[in-house]
């Protein structure tokens, strides 16, 4: 038995033969392996030599499958890193881009709005000042020539005597008479006055009152309803002074012979539609009240459609948000 | 008297036009706006003219302005202006420029009080001959401006009283009747407003203009 140089461990007891190779040329024994395998192979009480090489190959291929695990893990959340660090460049890149455009976009809405909100005050400021206008010349100054008339005959009841009471009598009926009639024309003032504020009708619906409006038109009206959910008062109120307005527009410009108004409900709007054979040639910026009207509408994100070639027809339609 | 009227509203212009003729007075002209007033103003040179405010062409204080140039140069035309509002900045201007043109002939109604004839005729006739004639109204508003200073801070709730009176135009025994005092007692009360507002005796009528001034420019 030869014992392997350089080694004063004894061999177990039985162990013939040549010396096993691996003593030699490959794997040292557990108490000659680093530390850590040292430790490793202690854990799993694998001390004797015969069970060391495979105790080694495990290990070792444990530590392989682990290294790449990790490797494997490191690339796994590099990759995210990377994918990260490239979003956020990305999204760095793009926000101000899309900021910019959220903002333009915004700043548009505010401005129609801004402007949508000037022509609701200034269309208030002057519907109250045409109904002031109106009071003022109308109904308000019926009452003071009333009044006036009315004096007058207080005056000459008073001053009447026996000696001319006839002639005062006839004269003090004359002046009450031109005043009842002043008072009357002062009540009918104020009543289409009332009336072009808010039509007692409309609060029946936007269908009876349009149908009213048809009734009132100089030009025979086809009207047709079809409106299966009603709009809230407001929008009612905007298509009632709209089609009355384009009405109006139709008798005095058109000379059209007959109108068909038609009024129907989509899934959130109400729609208008009126179409004349007149003479055409109406447009939004023409000048006219077609303008005003829009600037109405819109006021409501609502629109209107003009189509009016020279020589006519006529369409004018107009859609609403069913709730303002 | 000769008068002219200036008022857009044709139903008041006419109803006017009648009040004034049966009281036997002449009603010269009768137009509808500022200019054709000063033109018709120039041409029959009446006692007094009856303006509306708001004239064309701007339905604003046409009437006023042409008030105002009217009292400027015409001396012997008394001014009237006849509202269906009262504006106290009016009245202050219309005033204003009066005090510096024989500070009298002018006066500023509501138009409701031609309902009383007599007292609209009256009133008229007091600014024909120089003097003036304010809406209780107007005193009333001019008043409620005038608390807040202090010129005439000095003067009783009797004396304020009789002061509005005598800005709406009225005489001692005028005012003695409304308040139902004696005019003695008038008397005494006018002589205290004076000397409450420094104005010395000197033109009793005159004084009672600037009185009245005085109070309403404060």
């Amino acid at each position: 038995m030869v014992m392997s140089g350089g080694r004063d461990r004894p061999q177990s007891k039985g162990e013939t033969g040549p010396i096993d190779p691996q003593g030699d040329l490959g794997l040292r024994s557990a108490d000659q392996a680093p530390p850590l395998i040292r430790h490793l192979s202690s854990d799993f009480g694998l001390r004797h030599t015969k069970g060391v090489a495979i105790t080694r190959w495990l290990v070792m291929s444990l530590l392989v499958i682990l290294g790449s695990v990790f490797c494997a893990l490191g690339y796994w959340w590099g990759a995210w890193l990377y994918i990260g660090a490239a979003a956020n460049g990305l999204l760095a890149y793009l926000m101000p881009h899309w900021k910019t455009a959220l903002e333009a976009e915004s700043r548009q809405r505010v401005h129609e709005l801004e402007r949508s909100r000037a022509h609701v005050v200034d269309d208030a400021a002057a519907r109250l000042r045409r109904i002031e206008q109106n009071l003022h010349d109308g109904a308000q100054a019926q009452m003071v020539a009333v009044v006036m008339k009315l004096g007058l005959a207080k005056e000459h009841l008073e001053g009447a005597d026996a000696m001319n009471r006839n002639a005062n009598l006839i004269r003090v009926a004359e002046l009450v008479d031109a005043a009842h009639r002043g008072a009357q024309d002062a009540i009918s003032d104020l009543r289409n006055l009332a009336h072009g504020i808010h039509p007692p009708v409309l609060d029946e619906g936007l269908g009876a009152a349009l149908s009213a409006l048809a009734a009132r038109c100089d030009i025979p009206v086809e009207l047709m309803v079809d409106l299966s959910e009603r709009p809230s008062p407001a929008i009612e109120t905007i298509a009632y002074f709209c089609a009355a307005e384009l009405l109006t527009n139709v008798v005095k410009h058109s000379a059209a012979r007959r109108v068909v108004v038609e009024a129907r409900c989509g899934p959130s709007l109400v729609r208008v539609r009126i179409c004349d054979d007149g003479v055409g040639g109406a447009s939004i910026g023409g000048g006219g009240g077609l303008a005003g009207l829009a600037e109405r509408i819109a006021t409501v994100d609502g629109k209107l459609e003009v189509e009016s070639p020279p020589g006519g027809p006529t369409e004018v339609a107009f859609e609403l948000p069913l709730h303002a | 008297m000769r008068i002219v009227i200036a008022e857009d509203s044709a139903v008041i212009r006419a109803g006017l036009t009648e009040v004034l003729v049966d009281q036997g007075h002449e009603v010269a002209a009768a137009v509808a706006n500022g200019e054709d007033l000063l033109e018709a103003v120039r041409e029959h040179r009446p006692d007094v003219c009856v303006v509306d405010v708001r004239m064309p062409p701007s339905y604003t204080d046409e009437g006023i302005r042409a008030a105002i140039a009217i009292r400027r140069d015409f001396n012997e035309t008394g001014v009237l202006v006849f509202s269906q509002y009262i504006e106290t900045r009016y009245a202050a201007d219309l005033l204003g420029a009066a005090s510096g043109h024989g500070a009298a002939g002018v006066g500023y109604l509501l138009k409701d009080r031609v309902g009383d004839v007599g007292e609209f005729v009256d009133a008229l006739g007091r600014v024909a001959a120089g003097g003036t004639a304010l809406d209780p109204e107007v005193v009333t508003q001019l008043l409620r401006v005038s608390r807040r200073t202090d010129g005439l801070g000095e003067l009783t709730p009797r004396e304020r009283e009789v002061l509005s009176l005598m800005a709406e135009g009225r005489s001692n025994g005028a005012i003695a009747d409304s308040l139902f005092i004696s005019e003695r007692a008038v008397e005494k009360y006018v002589a205290n407003i004076f000397s409450k507002l420094g104005l010395a005796p000197s033109d009793a009528d005159h004084r009672r203009v600037l009185a009245v001034l005085r109070y309403l420019d404060s």
